[in-house]
């Protein structure tokens, strides 16, 4: 199974999405709500985010090797090779 | 989106987002946008920017980081479409969906699509 990684805002609806999406197919997920995490813990995931490209918007989802950013469940579900 | 309508237990959000409402809806009419025709995430977005302006003092978009920078985050005040206009154009929509091109009827087709593959 691919590690699972979310990173989200606790005041982003598409991200409670991607929340419920995760568990309605039993998928196994960490997540960090980057608004209530620290300060030296934001800007560690806003680095890491910039270096895949991202200015900021959430949800950002890493998948293995994959990263998504905004909640597409097509994109998300194809992913994590889950069946249709 | 199938989310139950939030209405906030304090009267003071519930007027702050009705004025913040009534602003946005001038604002982007004159950009070719609407409130999306999803109440339920029109309420529930409203409420977190309420929230964000408590909190923040300006009414940040609710699915973009507020990351110190005064110059990157008045870009994501609502709505910040001005801002990000070829990116949203391209979506049909802003970023957290608060708003759509007016002619989009049916919300839930339009995808978030990260700026770099906008084409």
């Amino acid at each position: 199974m691919k590690k699972v990684t979310l990173y989200a805002l606790s005041t982003c609806p598409w991200c409670m999405k991607t929340k419920q999406f995760f568990k309605d197919n039993k998928v196994v997920f960490d997540f960090t709500d980057y608004d209530l995490a620290e300060e030296e813990e934001q800007q560690r995931i806003m680095s890491e985010m910039e270096k895949h490209g991202s200015n900021g918007s959430f949800p950002f989802i890493i998948i293995g090797n994959e990263v998504i950013v905004g909640y597409n469940p097509e994109k998300i579900a194809k992913a994590l090779g889950l069946k249709k | 989106m199938g989310r139950k309508i939030i209405m906030s237990a304090d009267p003071a959000v519930e007027a702050r987002k009705k004025v913040l409402h009534n602003y946005f809806e001038k604002v982007v009419d004159k950009l070719g946008y609407k409130f999306t025709p999803d109440t339920a995430l029109v309420e529930f977005c409203l409420e977190q920017e309420v929230k964000l302006e408590q909190k923040h003092g300006s009414p940040f978009c609710p699915c973009q980081a507020l990351i110190g920078n005064r110059e990157h985050d008045m870009k994501i005040v609502c709505p910040c479409i001005p801002f990000h206009r070829k990116h949203y154009d391209a979506m049909k929509r802003c970023w957290c969906g608060l708003f759509v091109h007016k002619d989009v009827t049916y919300p839930d087709k339009l995808m978030q699509i990260p700026p770099d593959e906008i084409k």
